[in-house]
């Protein structure tokens, strides 16, 4: 999938804003951004389901995929951030459904392998809100497309969930397929191939968790027999640390803390960096 | 099966599924047409004013009937394609292919299942009700009565796949409804009508079905001869089923 100069106006409003994509097959690229950066007007507009104001989009190696979306749509996995599942007809259906009649073994072999293999039959209204997302999951997966666009899709589900879902992310990937999957839970960056960052409808960064890792910095507290506290703050690396602490009379540190960033810190930083920038 | 054809019965046994989970729903959606009929009755035979006017109330209780099956098959349509944009099922269909002429087809097919028992019951209650001998016209008054709410039912798929929202939706039922009962022929004989209103009540599908069913029913005319009312109400049903494939939204 090749996206170039992507734009999205609505009226005077520009929800996107000249954005580059690339994602090859056998990656999972994060989404990452608050709300209101324009994470799923870009995924819907890659899902075909809104034409850009202006851009080129081509898929599986065919330019102007937006004229002609039939074309791409069985290969294509969409996920949308609501459910949009027909909550009076059962699991069963719902993914049978809107796996454009996928056979009923495979529908309900991917029931049972996203732990609803018991609740097949029931009707969706009587879920949870973790299963509803398991079931809108199963949905998109059922017809094994080689595209995968995930909106949101662990947004409001518990960590042990959350875990099951994007080890079921790589398990897709490692058989070839490319995901694109938007959130706004920074940390689960940390399970992507790669990262697209966004803000105010703008491409912030392309980079890869290893990357900005590298830019992960600590603080260094310390507090003084006196009362005072000092904080400082370092680079990536860790020497200058290891130099500032050694400059420490022993009688004057009662108690000293360090705190390495989280790449949810870097991705926090980088951001505000962007928007102080802009 | 044909990917088309094969799409279009998949959405269509679909609603037909979701009307049948809603068993209230059925209910309200068969009985209320009948008692609308049965209100009819008690108000022109049991109320000494109305009886005063000597409406011949058994000629225009069929096209009543017909009336009410229009009116409700058309907020039924209307309100269930605003539910499924507002909940986006109907993007979620269009993301993984189905076709925009499937899904409409679906819609009209599925509830025109439902529109076909509705007919039924209102043409057998309406008949018993006024003790009306249909005799060979049974068929005929039959299938215009279902074709006039298929006609709607596309009706409302359309007005509701061109709006942006329920907002823009639920203005269009009196719109539609108040012109249609007053310029359909019902009420007022379409001869009687200024010719600025008469040009309105030709381009409303509904006069077309009142011609049939009124000529057969008042004036006592044959099928054949109100036959091409009848095609012109089919053509309107077919238009209007295009229409909404071509101009229907995704998103809310």
């Amino acid at each position: 999938m090749q996206a170039r100069g992507l734009t999205r106006r609505y009226g005077r409003v520009r929800a996107l804003e000249a954005v580059d994509v690339e994602i090859g097959a056998g990656e999972i690229v994060g989404l990452l951004g608050p709300s209101g950066a324009g994470k799923t007007t870009l995924v819907r507009i890659l899902a075909l389901l809104q034409r850009p104001s202006s851009g080129a989009l081509a898929l599986f190696g065919e330019d102007h995929a937006p004229a002609r979306p039939a074309r791409f749509r069985r290969r294509i996995g969409y996920m949308p951030q609501e459910h949009a599942l027909y909550e009076d007809l059962s699991a069963r259906f719902n993914v049978h459904f809107f796996g454009h009649g996928a056979p009923a073994d495979r529908v309900d072999g991917m029931l049972r392998f996203l732990g609803l293999g018991d609740r097949a039959g029931d009707a969706v209204q009587t879920m949870s809100g973790g299963m509803k997302q398991r079931v809108s999951l199963a949905c998109a997966l059922v017809g094994s497309p080689e595209l995968l666009l995930l909106d949101e899709p662990t947004a409001g589900i518990d960590p042990l969930l959350r875990e099951r879902f994007w080890s079921e992310f790589r398990h897709l990937r490692d058989g070839g397929a490319s995901l694109l999957v938007s959130t706004h839970q920074v940390d689960e960056a940390v399970h992507c191939d790669r990262l697209l960052l966004l803000r105010e409808g703008g491409l912030v960064a392309d980079t890869t968790p290893q990357a900005l890792m590298r830019r992960v910095g600590t603080t260094a507290r310390v507090e003084r027999a006196d009362g005072c506290v000092e904080e400082r703050r370092f680079p990536p690396g860790g020497r200058e640390l290891v130099a500032w602490l050694r400059t420490l009379p022993d009688a004057e540190a009662d108690r000293v803390d360090v705190a390495t960033d989280t790449l949810e810190d870097v991705i926090v930083g980088l951001m505000r960096e962007q928007a102080a920038h802009a | 099966m044909p990917e088309p054809l094969r799409d279009t019965a998949m959405v269509a046994r679909r609603v037909i599924l979701q009307t049948l989970r809603d068993p209230r729903f059925l209910v309200l959606a068969l009985a209320v047409p009948v008692l609308l009929v049965l209100l009819l009755k008690g108000v022109f035979e049991g109320v000494p004013a109305f009886r005063a006017l000597h409406v011949p109330i058994d000629d225009y209780a069929l096209p009543v009937g017909g009336f009410m099956v229009f009116f409700l098959a058309y907020v039924l349509s209307t309100l269930v394609l605003v539910r499924e944009r507002r909940d986006g099922t109907l993007e979620r269909m269009l993301a993984v292919g189905y076709a925009r002429p499937a899904i409409i087809g679906g819609f009209v097919l599925g509830y025109g299942a439902l529109a076909l028992v509705q007919t039924a019951l209102v043409v057998s209650a309406t008949a018993w009700l006024f003790a009306i001998d249909l005799g060979a016209r049974l068929v005929p008054v039959s299938l215009t009565t279902f074709v006039l709410s298929m006609v709607s039912i596309a009706m409302g798929v359309f007005v509701s796949a061109a709006a942006r929202s329920e907002g823009q939706v639920f203005p269009t039922i009196p719109l539609l409804i108040v012109p249609t009962l007053l310029l359909c022929g019902v009420v007022l004989p379409l001869d009687q009508l200024p010719r600025y209103l008469r040009v309105v009540a030709h381009v409303l599908p509904p006069t077309y079905a009142e011609n049939v069913l009124l000529g057969m029913m008042r004036h006592g005319h044959s099928f054949v001869h109100e036959l091409p009312s009848f095609l012109v109400l089919t053509g309107f049903g077919v238009a209007l089923v295009a229409a909404a494939s071509l101009g229907m939204r995704a998103s809310r």
